[in-house]
């Protein structure tokens, strides 16, 4: 059937675009916006704060909140411990996640099936539950107010999110792929290794991301365990800037800005692997 | 010469009894078994060491008297009880569904729009769903933080923008300090984040349904928002019912945004469950209260987690 566009129709698929633009346009300032006015109060001085002129634009431009932030806070302390919490975590929870994915989504052995529903309920259990008792065990083991203590707890939320992830995508690949290989003359762990992995390098990428970004954002356990000042992660110290006078925001935007650098930066040059692992994570159709 | 039963049975009478052990247990324990149990090994210990017994301990701990640094005393269900008749944790019950109800239904609306738009005829379209899903990467924290200074009562840019730019105010609002726009105002902030969850999933989901039935539609005479009834709605379904169920129990159990924003205030009208739990944890020590509180609600969750893993399940299995 041949459709002919008439004026009318050209009129109201102009319309249609233009409701379209303005609808986009309305959901970018909603969501840049905040970010804008970060970036902006990061870089605006005392005085400028106080009198509201020059509301959006930093005049003069200064760096005395980013000297603050470096020379009279333990923010570098806390970027560092952010860093060590996040990256052990992510390695961990690849490690144990990517072994145990491919065992649920291949292997035939009694309770995979077992196994597979209890990593997605483990999924689904909210920290705000589990913290106090988590709380309770780490400090009977001795790691409370350690750095430690949070790493061993925080495979609670990444290991079963990215296990569940790369489940999705080791289902993804074509089984032939590895028997193929096994004909040939591998074993099962060198068709593993050799085939498959290669081919999750992907997923591997975005679930390790979503792991290091979960770690990095976390705020809940490190508020409870965490008490030594010096130990502090990026949200929990960022945090603790909130004191009610007018010369806190300035640094703690600057705070703001860099805390969330890393991720940004990572999402913007992976967003393809990010949004593909965020839509198989949760969702799969 | 032998029959070939007879070979064989010869040939089983060889077999060690060690392999003869390899095949039975092969046969009860799969295939796999060996790989499969040494793979799965480190999930199991995580499982049970970080989710498995802390809740467990949680449950025994809800039904004690405990205080922080002392042993606990075992008193049933009265945490329980108590707590059920307490008008402070009464109102928080009621503020964490409308918390709930309120965010994750506007959550489904915007999130909606994003999708649609993000589908229409529009340049650079993948650009913009980088860019709009930007809330949801973002530390939540720094974004609680973020919006704290937005709203600040003298110097925060909503009331400069209301009063002096719109001129719609003649003075500003105290939005985190006052009752009645307290709740709205970290409702808001838990949509600005969570919005660009739903969007990307249904757009996922939106893409996956096939253009011709669009086309069929449109030459039987459906018009745009019948097309949008019974073509996009029923291919997202499944997706449209985890992305729900998962915002639920998120937004159920956030404590990042209410805690730096109102820490429940003013007067407990912000004061949800998780806030409440850790206050009375952290602030009035009472480990075993504080856990009843986490925990009342657990017969409702437990019942959303199993649907949401069956439908999670589901979408897999496709």
């Amino acid at each position: 059937m041949i459709v002919r566009k008439g004026r009318s129709t050209v009129q109201i698929e102009r319309t249609q675009s233009a409701v379209s633009y303005a609808i986009l346009i309305t959901f970018l300032l909603f969501v840049i916006f905040p970010f804008y006015w970060m970036i902006v109060t990061s870089f605006k001085g005392e005085t400028q704060m106080r009198s509201l002129v020059s509301m959006f634009w930093p005049s003069p431009f200064v760096s005395e909140n980013y000297d603050h932030l470096f020379a009279k806070t333990e923010f570098v302390s806390w970027y560092k411990n952010s860093i060590i919490v996040s990256v052990s975590s992510t390695f961990l929870a690849t490690a144990v996640g990517t072994l145990g994915a491919y065992a649920l989504a291949r292997l035939k052995f009694l309770g995979r099936a077992f196994m597979a529903s209890t990593v997605l309920i483990t999924y689904l259990v909210p920290p705000s539950i589990l913290f106090i008792p988590l709380y309770a065990q780490i400090r009977n083991l001795g790691m409370a107010d350690s750095l430690t203590g949070l790493i061993a707890a925080y495979p609670s939320f990444t290991v079963p999110f990215v296990t569940w992830l790369l489940m999705g995508y080791f289902e993804s690949i074509p089984v032939e792929l590895e028997e193929s290989a096994m004909i040939d003359g591998a074993t099962r762990f060198g068709a593993f290794r050799r085939v498959i992995l290669p081919l999750a390098a992907p997923g591997l990428l975005a679930s390790g991301l979503y792991a290091f970004t979960q770690a990095w954002n976390e705020f809940l356990y490190a508020l409870v365990f965490i008490t030594n000042v010096r130990l502090r992660t990026l949200p929990v110290g960022l945090s603790t800037f909130i004191t009610g006078d007018v010369y806190g925001w300035g640094y703690l935007m600057a705070g703001a800005v860099l805390t969330t650098l890393p991720v940004i930066a990572a999402y913007i040059y992976l967003q393809k692997y990010m949004v593909e692992g965020l839509t198989a994570g949760s969702v799969k159709g | 010469m032998a029959t070939p039963a007879a070979q064989l049975r010869a040939k089983a009478a060889l077999i060690q009894p060690r392999a003869r052990l390899e095949v039975t247990l092969r046969r009860v324990l799969g295939p796999d078994y060996r790989m499969g149990f040494l793979f799965v090994a480190p999930i199991v210990v995580l499982v049970l060491a970080l989710v498995a017994y802390p809740f467990c301990y949680a449950v025994y701990l809800s039904m004690t008297r405990k205080y922080v640094g002392m042993a606990p005393v075992w008193v049933g269900f009265e945490n329980y009880v108590r707590l059920t008749y307490d008008g402070f944790f009464q109102r928080a019950v009621v503020n964490s569904f409308v918390f709930t109800f309120a965010s994750v239904g506007i959550k489904l609306i915007l999130g909606m729009g994003m999708a649609l738009v993000l589908t229409s005829k529009i340049r650079f379209r993948s650009f913009w769903t980088g860019v709009l899903l930007i809330p949801w990467v973002a530390p939540t924290v720094v974004s609680a933080l973020n919006f704290l200074w937005i709203f600040d009562y003298s110097l925060g840019v909503l009331n400069y923008l209301l009063v002096h730019v719109f001129g719609i105010l003649n003075r500003g609002v105290g939005w985190l300090s006052e009752p009645n726009t307290a709740m709205s105002s970290v409702i808001g902030v838990n949509v600005w984040r969570g919005f660009p969850f739903f969007g990307i999933s249904f757009l996922a989901g939106m893409k996956a349904i096939p253009g011709e039935l669009y086309e069929a539609a449109a030459v039987d005479g459906a018009t745009p928002l019948q097309r949008f009834r019974y073509v996009t709605i029923p291919g997202i379904r499944n997706i449209l019912m985890i992305v729900v169920l998962l915002s639920t129990i998120w937004t159920f159990n956030d404590f990042a945004i209410i805690y730096i924003l109102t820490k429940g205030g003013p007067g407990g009208a912000t004061m949800v469950l998780p806030v409440l739990t850790y206050e009375i944890a952290f602030g009035a020590q009472r480990l075993g209260e504080a856990i009843a509180v986490a925990l009342y609600m657990l017969p409702p969750l437990a019942f959303v987690i199993i649907v949401l893993s069956n439908y999670m399940r589901k979408g897999r299995a496709r």
